[in-house]
């Protein structure tokens, strides 16, 4: 074939060339997944096993009163603060909690959870911000919540 | 000391799935980018969400990964937010605006049902945590332009 040699030439059509882009962000991908990710997830597993979860709850469970919880909660609120929300929801679903105790707890952890996961890529994205923007989240999160616990029992009446 | 180390080959293990996870849902959305890239989708930023940015401090170039983290989440969005914030040149600013939008507002299709399963209400769960992104966002904005 004649037109051989000039079309390869050409340059690759646009599809190809999001192909070798996007498959090229593969490797960095692997890399941020294995070092960062992988560490602070077995990290997380070792918190449920050394008491920290159930040591931290100790200090929140006087105090969820404020926003309308029950003390257990307490547990379901640092196991998402530190694990994740599907951690805090299988730890809250057998509380019995009515709509508006969960959508307080929801708010609250909606805004702060998996604060040591996320942390990774909070780091990558404001380097220097880690740790302003998690005391951020843990402030807006409890701020929030607090402010729903006030409102919510006003609007259902 | 050694009920921790039995519990590092699962903990591990359980890791790698969740990163094999993580790698099998954002590549396909890198690649799917990367065409939408290639065939000037973001060339041009997209009817009146420019002016919109701009009130949070955000350039164009934010667009996408704003809308990465907002629907993916932080983790899910984490390939597409690390490689456009760096490739996208955006600037010091522009990454802390994203930065504050987001962890305030992230995730927000899974974080919302998975409280809606125990019988919370989608609204109250979500609305105060876009009007607060928003609201705290453009006030860093403001500020920070004032200067």
């Amino acid at each position: 074939m004649p037109s051989q040699p000039t079309s390869q030439k050409q340059a690759p059509p646009p599809w190809r060339q999001g192909l070798t882009a996007g498959l090229q962000r593969g490797k960095p991908l692997i890399w941020f997944l294995l070092k960062t990710i992988l560490p602070l997830y077995v990290a997380t597993e070792i918190f449920k096993v050394t008491g920290l979860l159930s040591w931290i709850s100790g200090f929140l469970a006087p105090v969820m009163g404020l926003w309308g919880l029950p003390p257990e909660a307490a547990a379901a609120l640092t196991a998402g603060f530190l694990l994740n929300l599907y951690a805090a929801a299988a730890v809250a679903a057998p509380l019995g909690l009515d709509w508006a105790q969960v959508s307080v707890l929801g708010l609250i952890l909606g805004i702060s959870h998996s604060l040591v996961v996320e942390g990774a890529v909070v780091r990558s994205l404001a380097p220097g911000r880690l740790w302003s923007l998690t005391a951020l989240r843990l402030g807006l999160g409890l701020g929030a919540g607090w402010a729903l616990a006030q409102i919510l029992p006003a609007v259902s009446a | 000391m050694s009920q921790y180390l039995a519990l590092l080959p699962t903990a591990a293990w359980d890791g790698l799935i969740l990163c094999a996870q993580i790698f099998a849902i954002v590549l396909p959305l890198m690649i799917a980018y990367e065409v939408a890239k290639a065939y000037g989708l973001f060339a041009r930023p997209w009817k009146g969400v420019g002016p919109a940015l701009a009130r949070l401090g955000l350039g164009p170039g934010a667009m996408v990964p704003l809308l990465a983290g907002i629907f993916l989440g932080l983790l899910y969005g984490a390939g597409i937010l690390l490689a456009m914030s760096r490739e996208d040149n955006l600037s010091h600013r522009e990454r802390l605006a994203l930065a504050v939008f987001l962890v305030t507002c992230h995730a927000v299709v899974e974080d919302t049902a998975i409280f809606m399963l125990l019988g919370g209400s989608a609204f109250w769960m979500l609305a105060p945590r876009l009007v607060l992104a928003v609201a705290l966002t453009a006030w860093l904005a403001r500020r920070s332009s004032g200067e």
